[in-house]
């Protein structure tokens, strides 16, 4: 136990850091670049990145889980407890999607970002439907251009891709293909 | 599965909008499904398609089926290229050129069709994630949330109480050609006059000046639309007792 004075003065270890990216991820209930976050917390992105390790960590078995996707980082429900939060808040998820948007969806998440030429050249049919569909439903989004002739537009999933799927991060689909033949 | 237009106009529309669905519907899931399902029927590998039951199969599935035009041109094109490679299996003295092209070729359409059935087994099990509900929440109620507390009645009974109101009303009579001029606006606005008077009321006086379904039928969506705005919240006390609609103030998130 450090003294007083000197505690103050100390840069933040990283469970005072995680107390105070807990307390920032849960009054601002939306997700949160790391980026902001560097700025919220005035602190360097590996502390926050160890500290965001901890935090999940500490919240194992409690009703709230930390959600990760790309930079962003998100305090939500366990996914546990999905039938109790259901109960109270009855939300408009996105119940059950077409065998279509599952494939497309799969590609994505694996292969993101993407354009939609390869995600068609993958399931040997027009996708352009499927895709509309899903961007509207929020579950995939835009993630830049590549540069390309017509710069394409470039699709990965989302933070409600991994809420609807109750992932801490993509990290946790199950094991990629592995491709054997494919090229980017 | 025939998706004949005129037996299902519905369904002829919805698979107009979504032409990927009207794949899945009609059986036909695009060249590389069709191959992967017809290779397992054959009970195959990939490896060694049986080509003449394959065009066979094909074949039968274009007269049964009828898929669209533009369907039925992308299966020609691998329904051309699967001819093409069993004439060259058949004939081993065909030009190096052309066997190395085709060899080429079978090689990149056998790599897909794996990538393709390592991604359908993914989406199967995104699938399987997604149908146990384990989903996660934001803690904030979205626009799209409506609080239980105003909706404290199963949906069920809420539909039921409502066909009691259709119920009471006249079957209908003879058909009298005439437009009938319910809007949704004048439903809203006579409700929200209701409930100004009385704060409280039964489920059914909520209906009490509709004449007909289509007024009933307004009046019901007036309600619905009021709660989903908090205007309005419905409640029932005991089982199977009666339903009750209370003012709600629109501020009063609760």
């Amino acid at each position: 136990m450090t003294s007083m004075v000197e505690s103050a003065t100390q840069v933040r270890d990283t469970a005072g850091l995680m107390a105070a990216l807990e307390a920032v991820l849960f009054t601002l209930n939306r997700p949160v670049t790391v980026l902001e976050l560097q700025e919220i917390l005035q602190s360097t992105l590996p502390d926050i990145e160890a500290a965001a390790v901890t935090l999940s960590q500490a919240l194992s078995g409690r009703g709230l889980f930390l959600q990760r996707h790309q930079d962003q980082l998100q305090l939500v429900t366990d996914p546990a407890q999905a039938d109790v939060v259901r109960r109270v808040l009855r939300p408009e998820y996105p119940s059950r999607l077409s065998p279509a948007a599952y494939e497309t969806l799969a590609i994505i998440a694996y292969r993101q970002p993407l354009t939609r030429a390869r995600i068609e050249e993958v399931r040997g049919v027009n996708c352009e439907g499927v895709l509309e569909s899903l961007e509207e439903k929020g579950l995939i989004e835009e993630t830049g251009r590549l540069d390309a002739p017509g710069t394409p537009r470039l699709f990965g999933t989302t933070m409600k891709f991994l809420q609807i799927l109750g992932l801490s991060s993509l990290d946790e689909l199950p094991p990629p293909p592995q491709s054997a033949s494919t090229t980017s | 599965m025939t998706g004949g237009k005129s037996r299902h106009p519905d369904l002829a529309t919805e698979l107009e909008r979504d032409p990927v669905y009207l794949v899945r519907t009609a059986a036909f899931d695009g060249p590389i499904e069709l191959l992967v399902t017809l290779a397992q029927r054959a009970e195959v590998d990939l490896g060694a398609i049986p080509l003449a039951s394959l065009t066979d199969d094909y074949l039968r599935a274009i007269e049964q089926e009828r898929p669209p035009l533009d369907r039925l041109a992308a299966f020609l094109v691998i329904g051309a290229r699967l001819v093409q490679l069993k004439a060259a299996a058949l004939m081993p003295e065909a030009q190096m050129g052309e066997e190395e092209d085709l060899q080429a070729w079978e090689e990149a359409i056998k790599g897909r069709l794996e990538e393709y059935k390592r991604f359908k087994a993914l989406a199967e099990s995104l699938m399987r994630r997604h149908a146990s509900g384990r989903f996660t929440f934001a803690g904030l109620l979205e626009p799209d949330v409506i609080p239980q507390a105003r909706v404290q009645v199963s949906l069920d009974a809420l539909a039921s109480a409502f066909q009691q109101v259709l119920d009471r009303l006249p079957p209908p009579g003879p058909v009298t050609v005439e437009m009938e001029q319910v809007s949704l606006a004048d439903k809203l606005e006579e409700l929200r006059q209701m409930l100004g008077h009385q704060p409280q009321m039964n489920f059914t006086a909520v209906f009490r000046h509709a004449r007909t379904r289509l007024e009933a039928v307004v009046t019901f969506l007036a309600l619905l639309e009021l709660i989903r705005i908090g205007e309005a919240r419905v409640a029932q006390v005991s089982a199977f007792g009666e339903i009750s609609v209370h003012r709600q103030e629109k501020n009063d998130q609760a």
